[in-house]
C-alpha cells in the first residue's frame, strides 16, 4: 500500500513509541504464563501484542518511504496551545476533584476553558459555566445518584437538611 | 387467544402504564444520548426506586428506558461524533459526516424510522418464534462463539479507513486492552503490573469516552473559530420511497440484530457493527461512499441494534437466561417482585410474556414519536459555538467516565486514551477497530480457551468438531469467505476469471 | 424525585450549614461488590429498602465491580470509618490472601449482618448418562477425561465443591472455565458442559423447567425450594464432615466505625432481613436465611475462612498457604 501523503511532523516518534510499547506489552504478556498451553491466560494476549508489534514495524517501513511534510509545523498542526492547555486542564481537574469537590472544580474548569477559548465577557462565561454545572449536577447527582466527591461544599448535609424541611423524616 | 390480546393490550389501555412507558422511553433517549449514562445503570437504579411498586408499572418503566436508550445513543453519534453508547459506534461513521454537511435532521429522521422498524421486527420475532429462536441460540458451543468473534474481528477490514495495517494495529490494541485485568477464568493477572486498581481491567466505557469524546474534542480545538454547521431541517421524516429503497437492507440487518441479540453474551453493539459491515458488502453503488455519509451506513446499524432488544428478551422470557446486561437486571427485578423467570415462566405466567411484548411495542411507538419531534432543538447543539460546546463535552466526558465505577482511575484512563486517540487520529489510524477489539476481546479469548480445553488441548480434535457440526461449519466457511474476499487473494481470483 | 429536585435548587442558594443531626445525617453510600443483576446485587437491593425504613436514612447503592470484588473492598477499606460507606459483599474476600488478590479481607471490617447462605448443588444436563452421584462417579471412572465439568476459576464455589469431591471421591474430568455460574449453566443447557457445581438459587428454575437435572444437593438437609433433590450425605455420608458449607452474603462497615453507628446499622438490617417479601424472595431462590451479627457473625466468618482456605490449599489451587496469614487449620 504505497500512499503519496507526506509524513506528518512527529509521526516517526509516535511510530517508534508504538513499537516500543508493543514490545514491552509482548514481554509482559509472555510473563503471564509463558508458552504454557494453548489454553493459557497468556495465549491470546501474546498473539495480540505480537501482532501489534508486527504492524508497528510494517507502518514504520511505510513511514520511512514517505517524505517529511515541510508545510506543517508541530506547534501549529500537531500540538497547538489550546490542545496542551486542555490536556493540562483535565489533569488538574482529576487532581483537584477529591480535595476541592465536584461543584467548585467543575465550575473552575468550565469557566477557565470557556473564558480562554471564547474570549467573551466574564459575565457570559460565569453564567454559562454555572448553568452547565447546575444542569450536570441535577442529572448525575440527583437523578442518577452518582456520588461525586463532595470536597469543601457540604452538599449531602445540605440536601439532607432540605429533605427534612420538605418531607420530614422519611 | 383472547387472553393473549388482552394481556398484550394492558399497557395500551391503562393510562398509568401508558404514561410510564412514555416517560421511560423519553428518559431513555436522553440517557442513551449522554456518554457515561447507560441503560444498564439506569435500570439498576430503577430496581431500588420501583421496589415498592407493583411489578407491572416497574417493568413498563424499565422497558421504556431500554428501548429509548438503545436508540438515544445515535443522537450524539450523529451530532457530535461521540457515540452515547457502544451500540451507536457504527452510527457515527456515516451519521457525523452527514451532520457536517448540514443534513443532521435527515440523518436523525432515517435513524429514527429505521430504529422503529428494527425494533418492530425484533418484537415480532419475539412474539412469534421465541421458543425456537432460543432453542437455536442455546446450541451455540464455545467454538461457535469463538468463530463468531473471529467473524467480528474481520470487520476491522471495513472500519480501517485508508490504511489496513494501521487498522489491524488498532484492532489488536483493542483486543489487548480488553484482556487487561484479572482473568476471570484462571485468576491470573494480565498487564496489571501488580496494581490492585488494574485488577478490574480498564472500563470499556472510559476507553470509549476517551477515544471518541475527548480525542474528538481535542481535534475540534484545531478549528475552534469556525462556526458550527448550519443545519437544514426541512425534511425529517424520510419519504416512503426512501424507506422502500432500504427495505431489503433493513430486513437483513434486523435478522442480524435479532440473532446476535438472542445469543447470550453478545448484544446490540456487536450486532450494529456486523450489520454495518454487511451493508458495506451488499451495497454495490452507494450514492455517497461509506464513511462519508452513506445512508446505508445509518440504516444497517440502527435497525440491527433496536432489533437486538427484542432478541435479548427471547432467552430471558423462554429460559430465564439473560440476552444482555439489561435483561440480566430485569431478571433480578422479576425475582424481587416475586416472579420466577426461568423455563416455567412462559408456562406458569404466559400473561407476563404478552404484557412485556405489549410494553415493547408501545415503547417502540413512543420512540418513533419522541424521536421525530424535537429534532429542531436537538440539532441546535451542533450550531452552538464550539468555544462553549467543547469545554462542556469535556466536562460531560469526565463526569461520565467517573460515573461508570465512581472511580478517578477511570478519569485518568479516559484522559490517557483521549490523548492516545488524538495522536492516532492525527496520524491516520482509525479508532473504530480499537473499540471493536475491546468489545470482542473477552468473547474471543474466553471461548477460544473453552473450546480448546473442551477438546483436551488438541487442535485436530477442535477442527474435527468444527467440520462435523453444521452450525460451526457454516460459521467457519463465513470466516474463510470474508477473509478471502477482503484480502488481495480475492482480487487475484477475480482477475484470473475475467 | 420532585422533592429532591426542589431541594437541589434551594441547596445552591443556601449558605449556612444546618445543625448537626444524629446518624445518619446524610446519604449513606452502599458499595455492592458484584455487578448489576447478579445474586449479591439482587439480594442487597431487595433487603436495603427495608433496612432504610428501619434506619430512617437513605442508602445509595452502587456496583463497584472487578478483581473478584477486591476493588470494592479496597475502596471501602480505604475510606473513612464513619458509617457512611457500607460494603455489600459475598464470601470471596476471605480467600483474597491465599489467592494473592490483596492484603485485605473481612478482618479489616465489622460485620453488620450475615444475611444468608447459598446451598451448593451439583446439576447435569438432562440427557447426561447418569442420574445420581454414585452413578456419576462410576461413569467418570469408566470414561476418564470425557465428562466436562464447568468451573469459575480457583476460589469460586465450583472450585471448592470440586475440591470437596476430589478429597472424598477423586475424579478425572475436564474442567471448562466460565466467568460465573450463570453463563456456565447456560452452557450446560446447550450441552457444552455436562456437569456444573452451582448455587441452588441459580439452578432452581432450570431444574423445575427440566432444562437440567439434580445430581446431588451439597448440604446435610433437604431444601424447601427443591424438596425432592437428594442430599449428598444420603448417598455418600463421608461428605458430612465438610458440610454445611456455602457462599454467603453480608453487610460490612470498616473496622473502627463508632459502636453506636454499628449498633444502629445492625438493628436496621436485622429488622430489614425479617421483612416478609424479602424472606419469600430468599426462600424462592433457595438461600438459607442466617441473619446473624456481632460475635456470632465473627465466629462464622473465622470458621468459614479456615475450612475453605485449607480445602483449596489441599487441592493445590492457592498461591500462598493459609498458614502464612495465621489462618488456623480446621
Amino acid at each position: 500500500m504505497q500512499s503519496k501523503t507526506p509524513r506528518r511532523p512527529g509521526e516517526l516518534v509516535f511510530n517508534l513509541f508504538v513499537i516500543a510499547a508493543s514490545l514491552f506489552l509482548f514481554y509482559s504478556a509472555y510473563g503471564i504464563a509463558g508458552f504454557d498451553a494453548l489454553s493459557s491466560a497468556g495465549a491470546i494476549p501474546m498473539m495480540t501484542t505480537a501482532l501489534m508489534a508486527l504492524c508497528g514495524v510494517l507502518i514504520l517501513r511505510e513511514n520511512l518511504r514517505k517524505s517529511p511534510n515541510t508545510a506543517e509545523k508541530i506547534e501549529r498542526d500537531i500540538l497547538p496551545i489550546p490542545v496542551i492547555v486542555t490536556i493540562i486542564a483535565i489533569t488538574a481537574y482529576a487532581l483537584l476533584l477529591k480535595p476541592l469537590g465536584f461543584i467548585p472544580t467543575s465550575f473552575l474548569f468550565l469557566l477557565g476553558l470557556m473564558k480562554l477559548f471564547s474570549g467573551r465577557s466574564w459575565v457570559f462565561s460565569v453564567a454559562a459555566a454555572a448553568g452547565s454545572v447546575a444542569l450536570i449536577y441535577v442529572i448525575f447527582r440527583l437523578i442518577f445518584t452518582v456520588l461525586m466527591p463532595q470536597g469543601v461544599v457540604p452538599e449531602s448535609e445540605i440536601l439532607a437538611a432540605i429533605g427534612h424541611l420538605f418531607g420530614g423524616a422519611k | 387467544m383472547m387472553d393473549v390480546i388482552n394481556n398484550f393490550l394492558i399497557p395500551f389501555l391503562d393510562l398509568k402504564l401508558l404514561s410510564l412507558v412514555a416517560l421511560g422511553t423519553f428518559a431513555g433517549i436522553y440517557i442513551g444520548a449522554i456518554p457515561g449514562l447507560s441503560v444498564t445503570m439506569a435500570v439498576s437504579i430503577l430496581i431500588s426506586f420501583t421496589f415498592s411498586w407493583d411489578v407491572l408499572p416497574a417493568i413498563s418503566l424499565m422497558i421504556g428506558i431500554y428501548m429509548g436508550g438503545v436508540y438515544g445513543g445515535s443522537r450524539t453519534a450523529i451530532l457530535l461524533n461521540i457515540p452515547g453508547a457502544p451500540s451507536a459506534i457504527a452510527t457515527a461513521l456515516d451519521g457525523f459526516p452527514m451532520a457536517q454537511r448540514g443534513e443532521a435532521g435527515e440523518a436523525i429522521g432515517i435513524t429514527t424510522v429505521m430504529s422503529f422498524f428494527g425494533g418492530l421486527v425484533g418484537i415480532i420475532v419475539l412474539a412469534a418464534a421465541a421458543p425456537s429462536v432460543s432453542a437455536f441460540a442455546i446450541r451455540f458451543q464455545p467454538r461457535d462463539y469463538m468463530l463468531l468473534a473471529v467473524l467480528g474481528i474481520l470487520l476491522v477490514g471495513s472500519l480501517s479507513g485508508d490504511s489496513l495495517v494501521k487498522g489491524v494495529f488498532a484492532g489488536a490494541m483493542g483486543l489487548m486492552i480488553g484482556s487487561i485485568g484479572l482473568d476471570p477464568l484462571t485468576m491470573d493477572q494480565r498487564f496489571t503490573f501488580g496494581s490492585t486498581a488494574m485488577m478490574g481491567g480498564i472500563s470499556f466505557i472510559a476507553v470509549m469516552i476517551g477515544m471518541f469524546g475527548v480525542s474528538e474534542a481535542l481535534i475540534q480545538l484545531h478549528s475552534m473559530k469556525t462556526p458550527g454547521v448550519k443545519q437544514v431541517i426541512n425534511r425529517i421524516v424520510p419519504s416512503f420511497g426512501t424507506i422502500r429503497k432500504y427495505l431489503p437492507l433493513s430486513l437483513q440487518s434486523s435478522a442480524i440484530g435479532v440473532i446476535i441479540g438472542a445469543l447470550p453474551g453478545t448484544g446490540g453493539d456487536i450486532a450494529a457493527l456486523m450489520a454495518y459491515d454487511h451493508a458495506k458488502r451488499v451495497t454495490k453503488n452507494p450514492e455517497v461512499p461509506f464513511g462519508k455519509g452513506a445512508r446505508e451506513g445509518l440504516v444497517a446499524p440502527e435497525t440491527a441494534n433496536n432489533a437486538a432488544v427484542g432478541g435479548a428478551f427471547i432467552p430471558m422470557m423462554t429460559l430465564g437466561i439473560p440476552g444482555d446486561s439489561v435483561t440480566a437486571i430485569m431478571i433480578g427485578a422479576l425475582f424481587i417482585h416475586g416472579l420466577h423467570p426461568g423455563p416455567m415462566l412462559m408456562v406458569e405466567q404466559p400473561h407476563m410474556f404478552w404484557f412485556i411484548v405489549g410494553c415493547l411495542t408501545l415503547a417502540n411507538v413512543f420512540m418513533l414519536i419522541f424521536g421525530l419531534t424535537g429534532i429542531k432543538i436537538f440539532v441546535k447543539v451542533v450550531e452552538m459555538p464550539r468555544t462553549v460546546l467543547i469545554p462542556l463535552i469535556l466536562l460531560l466526558s469526565i463526569v461520565g467516565a467517573y460515573a461508570v465505577n465512581n472511580s478517578l482511575t477511570d478519569v485518568y484512563w479516559m484522559l490517557g486514551f483521549g490523548v492516545l486517540g488524538y495522536f492516532m487520529r492525527l496520524y491516520g489510524y482509525s479508532l473504530g477497530p480499537v473499540i471493536l477489539g475491546v468489545i470482542l476481546s473477552r468473547l474471543l479469548d474466553d471461548n477460544w480457551r473453552r473450546a480448546i480445553i473442551s477438546d483436551q488441548e488438541s487442535l485436530p480434535r477442535l477442527m474435527h468438531g468444527i467440520v462435523t457440526s453444521p452450525l460451526s461449519l457454516t460459521l467457519f466457511l463465513a470466516v474463510i469467505f470474508i477473509f478471502v474476499s477482503k484480502t488481495p487473494l480475492w482480487a487475484m481470483i477475480k482477475r484470473g476469471r475475467a | 424525585m420532585i422533592r429532591k429536585l426542589l431541594g437541589a435548587t434551594l441547596a445552591l442558594g443556601l449558605t449556612t450549614l444546618p445543625a448537626l443531626a444524629e446518624y445518619p445525617e446524610k446519604e449513606i453510600q452502599g458499595i455492592i461488590q458484584w455487578g448489576a443483576g447478579g445474586s449479591t446485587d439482587t439480594v442487597m437491593r431487595a433487603v436495603t429498602p427495608h433496612a432504610e425504613k428501619a434506619l430512617g436514612g437513605t442508602i445509595v447503592m452502587q456496583n463497584v465491580t472487578g478483581g473478584v470484588g477486591a476493588i470494592a473492598l479496597n475502596q471501602v477499606a480505604n475510606g473513612d470509618a464513619d458509617g457512611y460507606q457500607i460494603l455489600f459483599g459475598a464470601e470471596n474476600p476471605l480467600l483474597y490472601k491465599v489467592m494473592a488478590l490483596g492484603d485485605k479481607d473481612y478482618s479489616d471490617f465489622t460485620p453488620i449482618n450475615i444475611l444468608a447462605r447459598g446451598i451448593p448443588i451439583l446439576v447435569a444436563r438432562p440427557d447426561a448418562p447418569f442420574n445420581t452421584y454414585p452413578e456419576m462417579i462410576a461413569y467418570i471412572n469408566a470414561h476418564p477425561k470425557d465428562v466436562k465439568f464447568g468451573s469459575t476459576g480457583p476460589g469460586g464455589l465450583p472450585s471448592v465443591v470440586t475440591a470437596m469431591i476430589n478429597q472424598k471421591t477423586p475424579i478425572d474430568v475436564t474442567f471448562v472455565p466460565y466467568d460465573g455460574d450463570g453463563p456456565a449453566l447456560t452452557a450446560l443447557q446447550g450441552g457444552a458442559i455436562d456437569v456444573m457445581p452451582a448455587v441452588l438459587g441459580a439452578a432452581v428454575e432450570g431444574i423445575k423447567g427440566g432444562t437440567m437435572k439434580t445430581i446431588a444437593l451439597f448440604d446435610t438437609e433437604a431444601s424447601s425450594a427443591l424438596p425432592d433433590a437428594p442430599t449428598i450425605v444420603s448417598t455418600n455420608p463421608e461428605f458430612g464432615d465438610l458440610l454445611p458449607w456455602g457462599p454467603f452474603f453480608g453487610v460490612f462497615v470498616k473496622k473502627g466505625t463508632p459502636d453506636d453507628i454499628v449498633a444502629k446499622l445492625t438493628a436496621a438490617y436485622a429488622e430489614g432481613a425479617k421483612a416478609e417479601d424479602f424472606l419469600a424472595l430468599m426462600d424462592g431462590r433457595g438461600f438459607k436465611m442466617m441473619n446473624i451479627s456481632g460475635d456470632e457473625a465473627q465466629a462464622f466468618l473465622a470458621k468459614w475462612q479456615s475450612t475453605t482456605a485449607w480445602l483449596v490449599q489441599d487441592a493445590g489451587l492457592t498461591k500462598a498457604s493459609p498458614a502464612d496469614f495465621g489462618i488456623p487449620k480446621p
